[in-house]
């Protein structure tokens, strides 16, 4: 059985959650349609996940790790609240997001008017993929990675989605139309 | 022209996404086209703003907990053996339960279960839980055949329970859907509630699993996974089959005027996706739209009138469709009874989004807006705020009851002691004699109003009904919607259930059909018909499979069934395969003590059945029988009614929508066209909007 130098491992822990801890709650909180108490609940999972994991083998792959397996398990937690409605996941990454809940509420009203207004009206794979590029700073290959499309599928969405984005733009007055 | 690959591939430019190889080529195109080079420069900006600006966006935190449970597992030498089941894995089916004081025997059932010995268990909702803190408890428990649990607080709320700090199992357990008759006997002798019993004298009744609580794991986020227990899904339906007359003359069924299935159906079609079968209960979607069927006349002794119409089947050449029509009779808004209306309205934290509880207060507005000095209405709640908003005030202190309703906020957790005990106090207190006496609960489904164990609520509820107090039942909002639990307590209350999306659905539920939704004229109505053998072959009732009755119910008094409301119409469509033609019912063998029934003389006329009901009064025990005799006068489909015509396509829309086998021929093509050539004057707009969400639900299954 392998002991750790238990004081070393807990710092880097520590510097971990605190890099990463907003991010991705911000993340799972938006895959689980708003709903931060669960995200909470995600993101801890995933951090103790880490320390259950072969952390050494990660290294640059440590973000991506984290985010992948951050949504995999919003997903599970997710399709478990959602028994309801039984939507396949391909229809449901294609539908508009639902009536924001409770928590969601509050943190649209913090965040940044028009970008984020103009995401709420894009599909829900879509504005996932495009939180991923810009608010998370990943690229094509990682978010590949991520969230299981092709790089080819994940191009695709950044550039449909950013197609829609322009257009609102345009009508704002935010960048000028050509 | 670009296509989408070469978009897509600009944007991925833009972005920098583009190997060496790749980036000379498209520069190479950039210098010939001054318009790409410019859409890269938009790209380019968008992104700049989505950058700057998402990043900007807050970024939450955990709990300090939370973060100190991991930091505590951090902090630990690292053994390789683990110690804790994924949270998948035990999270799913979880309820947590009532724990004895004293556990002797556990059996393997593919999950643990406890033994009960104590009989004085006074156990309620939320004194359920047990916490055992012991980790080498734990780790035996995960391949336990037998374990010891160590009996700690026992009868305690979640909220009084202190946070583990190690990671604790508690014992959550599911109940058998049906008890043995010695486990009914001994809940009911002892009093205990079926849902605190695990395992009574010898037969078990239900069965136990450990559930994870971690640390961290905050109040809510455990009495949420804990809610999820009583979350259902939607039954499954299996269509009703066809019916050879020889073995089966009689049908018979309890009428319904729900409608909530239609409106459910139509916003996830209007969302984008077909909804899933068991959410497609044909009878609701017929019954969702008026029909201009005629009432009972002027001095008739019955409070409704019923008719049947018979014609071509659409869908097979060789088959005819009879139509039950009843109506209602129509109350003047002048002339409408008195009402003591107490709402009961769920304000948790979910009812929030401007689908919810800001429509529910519209709503209420609208209807509020109706009503006169001989109404009354009251505003109960339940979860987190205060129980009783408004005492029951009359409809002429319009403000005081405007300004309760405006008061009212979403928040708070959905656990709450007063709720619907409270409601049917209300009412009670002011109930009135001869007038309409009903609760009218409006909620998204996430249901906790005092009252968690299923059973104890419906018998309440059925309870209340007795003494004159009905309950309506009002959808909102998606998301938590739980269909099949809240159809239940309307039906077990007497009363109906509508689905309310939009304020338009809202005016027609509460304002235009408000005579309609909220006044019973006849309750516990049941038709039974018997078809005559020489006429028809085989039969096959289209919908209303969850309101089959046994033909002895029909006469039954003791037996429920649903209600009609002033106005309101109902309408039941059967397939009939005419005698001599093939039938397709599975094989009976011939019965070797009985001969098979012979025809009487009856069975010589023209009729084709007799079309029988029973109704009650709405204060009344007994129930009186209206009989028709129908004849088939061989009338062609397309001369039917256009309200006949119109609810078979209403019909085989359903059956579409579930993928019936017995959909016949008909395409969706057919519906459409049907639909609109029995449109008629529909004044309100609803069966255009059906003909729109059969071309939507056209588009979506093309993809």
């Amino acid at each position: 059985m392998k002991t750790e130098k238990s004081g070393v491992d807990a710092g880097w822990m520590q510097r971990v959650m605190e890099r990463y801890e907003g991010p991705l709650l911000r993340y799972a909180a938006k895959v689980l349609g708003g709903d931060l108490e669960l995200g909470r609940d995600v993101v801890q999972e995933t951090f103790l996940r880490l320390w259950r994991s072969d952390r050494a083998g990660l290294g640059d792959h440590l973000p991506e790790w984290l985010f992948r397996v951050c949504r995999n398990r919003a997903i599970d937690v997710r399709r478990k609240e959602r028994r309801m409605t039984r939507l396949n996941e391909q229809a449901e990454q294609t539908r508009p997001s639902p009536a924001l809940s409770p928590s969601a509420v509050a943190l649209k009203r913090e965040a940044a008017g028009r970008a984020a207004k103009a995401l709420t009206t894009l599909p829900v794979n879509q504005q996932e993929v495009l939180r991923l590029k810009f608010q998370n700073g990943f690229t094509y290959r990682q978010i590949a990675g991520i969230t299981g499309h092709s790089v080819t599928n994940v191009g695709f969405l950044i550039h449909t989605g950013i197609r829609t984005i322009r257009k609102q733009f345009k009508t704002l007055g935010l960048i000028s139309g050509a | 022209m670009k296509n989408e690959h070469d978009e897509a591939k600009l944007t991925a430019y833009a972005l920098g996404e583009l190997s060496e190889a790749e980036r000379a080529e498209v520069e190479a195109q950039l210098a010939s086209d001054p318009a790409a080079g410019r859409e890269v420069e938009e790209i380019r900006k968008v992104a700049g703003i989505l950058t700057e600006e998402l990043k900007a966006e807050p970024a939450p935190k955990l709990t300090s907990q939370q973060r100190k449970a991991v930091k505590a597992q951090a902090a630990k030498p690292q053994r390789k053996l683990r110690i804790w089941i994924p949270l998948s894995a035990a999270a799913s089916i979880l309820i947590v339960v009532a724990f004895l004081s004293t556990l002797s025997k556990s059996r393997e059932l593919g999950h643990q279960v406890a033994s009960l010995q104590d009989e004085k268990l006074a156990l309620e909702k939320d004194r359920d839980v047990m916490q055992v803190t012991d980790a080498e408890k734990i780790a035996d428990v995960t391949k336990a055949e037998q374990f010891k649990a160590k009996i700690g607080r026992l009868n305690q709320p979640i909220d009084a329970l202190p946070q583990p700090s190690k990671p604790a199992r508690v014992l959550a357990y599911k109940f058998a859907s049906k008890l043995s008759e010695r486990a009914s006997a001994i809940v009911r002798q002892r009093g205990m509630r079926k849902s605190n019993v695990l395992y009574a004298d010898g037969h078990v009744v239900g069965s136990g699993e450990w559930l994870e609580r971690l640390p961290g794991d905050s109040n809510e986020a455990f009495r949420r996974r804990r809610e999820e227990w009583n979350r259902e899904a939607y039954d499954h339906i299996v269509d009703n089959p066809f019916r050879s007359v020889a073995d089966h003359p009689l049908s018979t069924f309890s009428i319904d005027v729900d409608t909530a299935s239609y409106a459910n159906i139509r916003r996830l079609l209007n969302q984008g996706t077909l909804p899933p079968k068991g959410a497609v209960r044909i009878e609701e979607m017929i019954n969702y739209f008026s029909y201009d069927y005629a009432g009972p006349k002027k001095g008739d002794k019955h409070p409704f009138a019923a008719h049947a119409a018979v014609a071509g089947c659409p869908w097979n050449a060789r088959h005819r469709l009879v139509r039950v029509a009843i109506k209602g009779r129509e109350i003047a808004p002048e002339k409408r009874p008195s009402s003591n209306f107490v709402f009961l309205l769920d304000v948790s934290g979910s009812m929030r989004p401007a689908n919810k509880l800001p429509l529910v207060k519209r709503a209420m507005k609208m209807l509020v807006e109706r009503l006169g000095e001989n109404d009354r209405i009251a505003i109960t709640v339940y979860a987190g705020a205060a129980g009783l908003v408004l005492d029951s005030t009359t409809c002429d202190e319009r403000q005081k009851i405007l300004s309760a309703l405006e008061r009212l906020r979403a928040g708070g957790s959905t656990a709450g002691a007063a709720g619907i005990k409270l409601a049917y106090q209300v009412a009670a207190k002011n109930f009135i004699k001869g007038g309409v006496n009903r609760v009218i609960l409006c909620t998204d489904g996430d249901f906790n109003v005092g009252i968690t164990n299923q059973s104890e609520l419906v018998r309440m509820i059925e309870g209340k009904a007795k003494t004159g107090v009905f309950l309506s039942v009002l959808g909102f909002g998606m998301g938590n919607y739980q269909d099949s639990r809240l159809e239940k307590l309307a039906d077990k209350g007497n009363g109906n259930y509508a689905y309310i999306d939009t304020i338009k659905e809202a005016r027609k539920v509460l304002v235009t059909q408000m005579s309609g939704t909220l006044i019973t004229i006849a309750k516990d109505v049941k038709i039974q018909i018997e078809f005559n053998p020489t006429r028809v072959a085989a039969y096959r009732l289209i919908g209303y499979e969850n309101r089959i009755l046994a033909k002895e119910d029909f006469k039954d008094d003791k037996k429920d069934a649903g209600e009609i409301g002033a106005g309101h119409t109902v309408t039941a469509l059967y397939e009939v395969v005419p005698a001599g033609e093939k039938v397709e019912t599975p094989a009976v063998a011939p019965l070797k003590y009985q001969t098979p029934a012979r025809p009487t003389e009856a069975a010589d006329s023209k009729e084709m059945l007799t079309l029988k009901l029973r109704y009650k009064r709405p204060d009344g025990d007994k129930s009186t029988l209206m009989e028709y005799p129908v004849a088939d006068a061989g009338g062609r489909f397309d001369k039917a009614s256009a309200d006949f015509r119109f609810a078979t396509a209403v019909a085989s829309f359903g059956m579409i929508l579930r993928d019936s086998k017995y959909k016949g021929t008909y395409t969706l093509d057919a519906v459409i066209e049907l639909a609109q050539s029995s449109k008629g004057k529909d004044k309100e707009g609803y069966r255009a909007e059906f003909i729109q969400l059969v071309k939507t639900a056209k588009a979506i299954g093309k993809k």
